[in-house]
């Protein structure tokens, strides 16, 4: 089986066949929408803060001020808080890093889907195979955080999962996510 | 007014120094060690085996301290590992 990335002399040589693109360009883009979901829950917050009553302006400006996690725990893993003890130290960090990072996820996602749907051989510069690599992170924290991986013994069983085969409901997700892993392992090597 | 405002930020900045912040980075168990590695390399500019060295102690102790300095600083950095995807916090060094 051929290494599903390469460095070459012109960038990174995309050697996933045309399925596979097309199936990492539609994760990509899943993962771009539940960001892009969560920025509409947010904005969805200040734009009410015109229309609202006054009685809900102070709970729209509490929001704003002391703004929570995401309520998708796989976005919530995305946009992680910046301090685990201190609220007020992560509501700070929230409100001033959020929204720059949530935009700079969704470009890099963008960027790396976009070069993905290019016809082959495809042909990844430096700042696209970055962005690929950081999407695919990201693609894997969503899948893992839907597989309930929360330890490294998690990880573990999951090959497990993917050894019983299609008896457990699981094992295409698993599977999946294992393929992504393997892809990412190859990514990081042609980078280096 | 102005020359006010401006006494009282030179006080808050003097406190600064005396009070280093720290950049956490946490195991999870999705970001592989080949990643976590790379990261520490390209965005800390740190040497091969510094990175190495952070990365397993990320991986066997749950989390390591991988940078200081003030508390911007320190928001920065923990904003550039979460743009990486790596699960990092910051707070005051204790």
């Amino acid at each position: 089986m051929s290494r599903p990335f390469r460095r070459t002399r012109g960038g990174v040589l995309v050697q996933l066949d045309a399925h596979e693109r097309a199936l990492l360009g539609r994760l990509l883009d899943d993962v771009d929408g539940l960001l892009a979901a969560d920025a509409d829950e947010r904005d969805g917050v200040s734009s009410n803060a015109s229309a609202s009553l006054d009685d809900d302006l102070m709970a729209v400006l509490e929001a704003q001020l002391t703004p929570r996690p995401p309520s998708d725990p796989a976005v919530a893993r995305l946009l992680p808080d910046g301090n685990r003890e201190d609220p007020e130290l992560a509501a700070g960090y929230r409100r001033l890093s959020e929204h720059g990072l949530r935009e700079r996820k969704r470009a890099a996602l963008g960027r790396a889907s976009s070069a993905l749907r290019r016809p082959a051989p495809v042909l990844l510069d430096t700042s696209e195979a970055l962005a690929l690599l950081k999407g695919l992170t990201d693609v894997r924290l969503v899948l893992g955080e839907r597989l309930g991986l929360r330890t490294d013994e998690d990880a573990e069983l999951l090959h497990d999962v993917v050894a019983a085969g299609p008896a457990d409901p699981l094992a295409a997700a698993a599977a999946l996510y294992d393929a992504l892993t393997w892809w990412q392992e190859s990514l990081v090597s042609a980078l280096r | 007014m102005a020359p006010a405002e401006l006494e009282k930020a030179d006080v808050e900045e003097q406190a600064v120094p005396d009070v280093p912040w720290i950049t956490i980075v946490w195991n999870d168990p999705v970001n592989l060690m080949s990643y976590v590695t790379y990261v520490f390399e390209s965005y800390f500019g740190y040497p091969r085996a510094k990175a190495e060295k952070l990365m397993m102690d990320v991986h066997r102790k749950g989390r390591a301290v991988v940078s200081q300095g003030s508390r911007d600083e320190m928001e920065r950095d923990t904003e550039a590992m979460h743009e990486f995807g790596l699960w990092a916090t910051f707070q005051k060094d204790t």
